[in-house]
């Protein structure tokens, strides 16, 4: 039976970080609720880090609040019993060995020495523990941070593109970790750059760019918000787009010759554009996946897949 | 505070580099007690291999730490802090205890009592090398009795203030490899540039120097003259420099530097 720990939200509200000129986090505002496992999205560069350092107390925000429970991480009792981070996969010195480094934390936070054995076995590093780290790979290393993140057994779980360095089958064991954790009722908030590689493992997504939100909620409904585009090559593109607004669907140019019309069925766009006399010289229905939604929002990319002519 | 404390010492215990500091205090002190029996020939120069002379010379002899004291405390200090940025272990530091002034707090405590068993090094080489040679060239334990007093309370303190002065610089710095030269460069070549331009101009300047306040603070080492001609200060005065020194240097550091944005 699974023990029920008492998960806390983690909550953005207006957060804005500058360094000198680059605004890196600008008027970011989502939450993130315990018992679900929530993709934090982005590009690179994005603010995805600086959000969760922010949130860690590492980083000072311009203006804003990042709280989990309802306090800032540094106004947490005891930080590491709440909140458990994996950050980056170099944090340790080469020359411990990872019993070493995890005997380190746990002396430090107050927890009992049996607990390093118990977070080895956790993240399967118990046959290299005596190692040195300096020698890990770098999905051990990414192993032994999470162990470090599950030392305090905490309510909250902040990992900032834990699948780095690990193979397939590493992914495959961190989803099912993540996934066993946020049933415990657990807040799990894990950012990635790559969509496709987290998307099996969460609940929610929240996507950023260039340090603003574009998107959050339920995976599924994220994906699906759009609902069905036409992507419409003609010469006539400014009277598409004017026509197509006059009608109340909402319409982007993609280039010069080409527009896309979201929302909207061929049965309805067909008669509107051969009463208005429009040549077409190509005409697609797109099924928009996830990570084709999450291109266009970040990087304003559009790619052409799952396209089905009409 | 006490677990952050332990920590902090499990780290200098848990690398090598804490061991290294005490091992080259141990050889740098036994080329300072070699140094203590070399005596100047009256009028006909040169030197010679014989007995202490006076006060100072048995003071010297007991303090043969003051070289690694100057040398090596202040980097036991420095790499306390420049191994968390090198490492990255700020990052899993301060998410145990994110208010950064506790952090300091400990490694401070730290660094001061990881610097004593530099000081314990360097008098155990004193007992084990220094009194055997001291007596076969016809010494006796009394004459080294009363001048302990002077030296071994001094020279503990010494140590524990330059390893905050350490702290200090690492503080600043961040960077390992730029603080331990720093450290270094600061005795090996600005100071000596500073008595050499300033002797004559300002005593004071020169007085407050580190290693200066560090010979006054062991009872007035002879090496800590330096040829400048200039009295050093009292003991207490000393040692009161030498935690200006210190704190100067990491209450500079810490609002300049270990407050900034760790990304």
């Amino acid at each position: 039976m699974v023990q029920k720990k008492n998960g806390l939200p983690i909550e953005i509200v207006g957060l804005t970080k500058r360094f000198s000129s680059v605004v890196a986090v600008d008027g970011l505002t989502f939450s993130v609720q315990p018992g679900r496992v929530t993709g934090f999205l982005g590009p690179n560069g994005s603010g995805k880090t600086t959000t969760m350092r922010i949130l860690l107390g590492l980083v000072s925000a311009t203006s804003g609040s990042a709280t989990i429970g309802g306090k800032r991480y540094i106004d947490l009792a005891n930080p590491m019993r709440s909140v458990g981070a994996v950050l980056e996969s170099s944090s340790f010195h080469p020359a411990r060995r990872a019993r070493t480094h995890l005997g380190m934390v746990a002396l430090a936070s107050g927890f009992p020495a049996s607990r390093v054995d118990e977070v080895l076995d956790l993240v399967g590093l118990r046959d290299d523990a005596r190692r040195k780290v300096g020698g890990y790979s770098l999905g051990m290393r990414q192993r032994l941070q999470l162990a470090v993140a599950l030392m305090g057994d905490p309510e909250v779980l902040i990992l900032d593109e834990p699948s780095n360095g690990l193979d397939p089958q590493g992914i495959a064991w961190l989803r099912t970790l993540l996934q066993y954790l946020a049933n415990e009722g657990r807040t799990v908030l894990v950012s990635s750059h790559l969509l496709a590689e987290i998307s099996q493992m969460v609940d929610d997504v929240v996507i950023i760019s260039r340090g603003t939100l574009k998107a959050a909620g339920p995976l599924s409904e994220v994906g699906a918000a759009r609902g069905p585009s036409i992507r419409i090559r003609t010469p006539h593109v400014d009277k598409l787009i004017e026509i197509a607004a006059q009608a109340g669907f909402s319409t982007r140019r993609v280039e010069d010759e080409v527009v896309r019309i979201d929302g909207v069925r061929p049965q309805e766009l067909g008669p509107l554009m051969a009463n208005n006399a429009i040549v077409i010289y190509e005409m697609v229905q797109e099924h928009e996946g996830l990570e084709q939604l999450f291109l266009e929002m970040t990087t304003g990319l559009t790619i052409n897949t799952n396209v089905t002519g009409i | 505070m006490t677990k952050l404390i332990r920590s902090e010492l499990y780290k200098f215990m848990t690398t090598s580099g804490g061991y290294v500091l005490i091992l080259v205090t141990a050889l740098l002190t036994a080329l300072g007690i070699i140094t203590a029996f070399i005596n100047p020939v009256q009028n006909g120069g040169g030197d010679h291999f014989g007995l202490p002379i006076g006060i100072i010379g048995i003071r010297d002899l007991i303090g043969a730490g003051y070289t690694p004291a100057i040398l090596l405390a202040p980097i036991v200090g420095v790499i306390c802090v420049t191994t968390e940025f090198r490492h990255k272990l700020i990052t899993t530091t301060l998410l145990i205890e994110p208010h950064r002034n506790r952090v300091i707090f400990a490694k401070v405590v730290a660094s001061v009592l990881w610097a004593l068993l530099l000081c314990v090094a360097s008098f155990v080489m004193v007992a084990a090398m220094g009194l055997p040679l001291f007596v076969s060239q016809g010494g006796t334990i009394s004459q080294i009795g009363p001048q302990l007093g002077a030296v071994v309370p001094g020279l503990f303190l010494a140590y524990g203030l330059l390893a905050i002065f350490g702290l200090g610089i690492g503080t600043l710095v961040r960077n390992q490899i730029g603080g331990v030269i720093l450290a270094l460069g600061l005795t090996l070549v600005v100071e000596p540039l500073i008595v050499i331009i300033f002797k004559d101009l300002v005593h004071v300047t020169v007085n407050f120097l580190p290693s200066r306040d560090t010979a006054a603070v062991a009872g007035g080492l002879h090496a800590g003259h330096g040829g400048t001609g200039v009295d050093l200060l009292s003991w207490w005065e000393g040692g009161l420099a030498l935690l200006g020194w210190g704190l100067g240097a990491m209450i500079l550091g810490y609002f300049t530097t270990f407050k900034r944005d760790v990304s």
